[in-house]
């Protein structure tokens, strides 16, 4: 007797052929492989920059030739000497490193409260306003923020306008290190915000709760319980502030009125404006040297653990 | 005969240009004859692309080069307006990768053009035919041949907002050091156009550059204290426009774009001198023949008198080709100098002097403005 035509019906033979042609192409041998072939996005990208390192390492071991403005052929750790000794990048490297520790500091401070805020506020209006103004900044470009700053804050500027009514003559406010500190501040706090609040989400309303029930009370509660649990967020916040801030070229050049360079200013006068590839490259792999520094001492202080990975270990 | 010549190799087409030269020079190289001569020339490109600054400056080299060249010989100019410093880089890396370079024209310092000339990225223009009508400021100076056409002088005068100096105009670079204009001066943020006139101003001799310019940054010191702004050419005439600054060291044309906008603005040479320096054309190696062979007649138009006149007039600057006639607001200007006199109060220093030492010059000063 023939089986009827529904006991095996066409679309699970349609699936045994495409599970059997799955098999052909990737057997289960291969699985082991899996983890590997998800690994190769991300190898291929640090291949590439490894690449672009390699060749910026290169050019930093060879001189400018003025009479051809041709690199040297041969090696030469000149640039690396100029860039230790010359007082001007010593100033700019200490002013960069100085400014992206103080914006990170500021940043998390006014950070904290606006993400503990949308995280924990009970009214989903406030939470919505919230999180329209940490997102609209996001499709304001850098450089156009900038350009906000001197119209804000220029001689005939919004501020010192205000401040002619109550018969202030104008201020200063802009073309020295605070206005590029309080550009940095402004540009990074999206950022921050956006790094501590999955932070925040993790932690359980109730041990707050627990920690008021015992007699703690909202300081106490804040410090002993919040603080130490949002420590991920914190470290996570402060790397990408800390990072971004130590390479940030818009703020200094446009806020800084040409006088408060940070070391990507340094750079760029260096490939663009005096033709030096080589210096360029050498203070380019410092900045990178600088930066990996930081992230390494911030490991070694907190460890990695402090961002959440390697949890499932503990 | 003559006509399969002209369609033939370069070093014909360039003993047709000479020819054509001679000719344009007897019939008074009129639009129509030159229109009539590219008419057998190579095959015509849809568009060149020159690099230009921005603002008038751009405004002016289309008014008075890049409109009367299309109208002539139908190519369109593409302007692009990558800073003359960061176009350096991709134009040397696509010639050291024999590429094809980004531009057909580049419209440059004299200082900047030698660096490529000196690395072998330029085009030689000795048989542009209109070099024949040129002034000897069209040479660069240091050079074999001409790899760079230099197109016009212009000067770093000293600008000012005259209801800042009540007693007159500034006779003196020194008189910037008043405590009253503390965080109101701007210098370009490489100092060009300064060093020169600091040197003298700071009791030194124009003949120690670049041997011993200590007083230039004993000066440059000194001015420091005053917290000036350091920016570009848009930035200057943004700073007076907004009340930022009282006074600048910048080229003429950024002031007079500023006055043009109705700011009150007035600058002078003062008594130390002012820079004095010229910028040009010039062509990156690696491009095809046939747009090879217009950019050359593009930068051949750009020196001729009618185009010159319609250029400069927008830039207010003097150009290379005898018998301009300067901008009415710019008759007797010290910043449009037309006669030997003119010159007396202006500073030059040549372009291989520059170029060999202006890495140093600018770290100085960015050293002890950044200090």
């Amino acid at each position: 007797m023939r089986a009827a035509r529904t006991a095996y019906p066409l679309t699970w033979r349609i699936m045994d052929v495409l599970e059997a042609f799955a098999a052909f192409v990737w057997p289960t041998s291969f699985r082991r492989a899996i983890p590997y072939l998800l690994l190769a996005p991300a190898l291929l990208l640090v291949g590439l920059l490894v690449l672009g390192l390699i060749q910026i390492g290169d050019l930093s071991l060879r001189t400018l030739d003025t009479s051809t403005f041709l690199l040297s052929e041969n090696y030469t750790l000149a640039n690396y000497r100029k860039a230790l000794t010359e007082p001007l990048f010593v100033v700019v490297a200490t002013r960069s490193l100085t400014g992206s520790l103080i914006v990170t500091v500021v940043t998390l401070i006014f950070a904290f409260p606006y993400a503990y805020l949308m995280v924990r506020t009970r009214s989903a209006g406030l939470r919505k306003f919230l999180l329209i103004a940490l997102f609209l900044p996001f499709f304001i470009g850098q450089v156009v923020r900038a350009y906000g700053w001197l119209i804000i804050l220029g001689n005939q500027g919004m501020v010192n306008e205000a401040l002619g009514l109550i018969g202030v003559a104008p201020l200063r406010l802009l073309y020295n290190y605070p206005a590029v500190l309080f550009g940095l501040v402004q540009y990074m706090l999206p950022f921050a915000v956006l790094m501590l609040a999955p932070a925040l989400t993790a932690i359980p309303e109730e041990l707050e709760t627990a920690a008021a029930s015992l007699g703690a009370n909202w300081v106490h509660s804040f410090i002993h319980v919040v603080l130490p649990l949002a420590r991920p967020g914190l470290v996570g916040a402060g790397l990408v502030v800390v990072t971004l801030s130590l390479t940030d070229f818009a703020m200094p050049a446009i806020l800084g009125g040409g006088s408060q360079d940070f070391i990507a200013n340094a750079i760029y006068d260096q490939f663009f404006r005096t033709s030096d590839q080589g210096l360029g490259a050498t203070l380019a792999l410092m900045l990178v040297a600088l930066g990996s520094l930081l992230v390494g001492i911030v490991f070694t202080l907190f460890g990695a653990g402090t961002l959440a990975m390697g949890r499932a270990r503990q | 005969m003559s006509r399969q010549r002209l369609i033939l190799p370069t070093v014909r087409r360039r003993s047709f240009l000479q020819g054509a030269a001679a000719l344009g020079g007897a019939a008074g190289l009129s639009a129509l004859g030159m229109a009539r001569a590219f008419a057998q020339e190579p095959e015509k490109p849809r568009e060149i692309i020159v690099r230009a600054w921005g603002g008038s400056w751009v405004e002016s080299l289309k008014a008075g080069v890049s409109d009367s060249f299309t109208k002539m010989t139908g190519i369109a100019v593409r302007h692009d307006l990558t800073e003359d410093n960061e176009i350096q880089p991709k134009i040397w890396a696509a010639v050291a990768q024999k590429r094809i370079p980004p531009i057909h024209v580049n419209w440059d310092t004299t200082t900047n053009a030698t660096k490529s000339a000196l690395r072998g990225v330029t085009e030689d223009l000795s048989d542009l035919p209109n070099l024949k009508n040129v002034t000897e400021l069209a040479k660069p100076v240091g050079l074999d041949g001409y790899p760079i056409v230099n197109t016009y002088g212009y000067v770093y005068v000293l600008a000012y907002r005259p209801s800042a100096f009540p007693n007159g105009a500034p006779k003196s670079w020194k008189e910037l050091l008043d405590p009253k204009f503390k965080g109101r001066i701007a210098f370009y943020n490489d100092g060009i156009g300064f060093h020169f006139p600091a040197q003298v101003a700071g009791g030194g001799k124009l003949e120690d550059i670049p041997g011993n310019m200590q007083p230039a940054w004993d000066f440059i010191a000194k001015m420091k204290e005053q917290q000036p702004l350091l920016g570009e050419d848009p930035d200057f005439t943004t700073w007076f426009q907004k009340g930022e600054i009282d006074a600048a060291c910048t080229i003429s044309t950024n002031a007079r774009e500023a006055r043009k906008n109705g700011i009150d603005i007035a600058w002078v040479i003062p008594e130390e001198g002012a820079k004095f320096d010229t910028d040009g054309l010039w062509i990156p190696k690696g491009l095809p023949e046939n747009e090879l062979y217009w950019a050359k007649q593009y930068i051949n138009h750009a020196l001729t008198k009618e185009a010159q006149q319609v250029w400069l007039d927008g830039l207010g600057l003097p150009g290379v080709v005898p018998g301009l006639t300067p901008p009415a607001d710019l008759i007797n200007d010290p910043s449009y100098p037309t006669k030997e006199e003119d010159f007396s109060h202006l500073i030059r220093i040549s372009s291989k002097i520059q170029v060999e030492n202006e890495s140093d010059w600018f770290a100085k000063f960015k050293a002890i403005m950044q200090g």
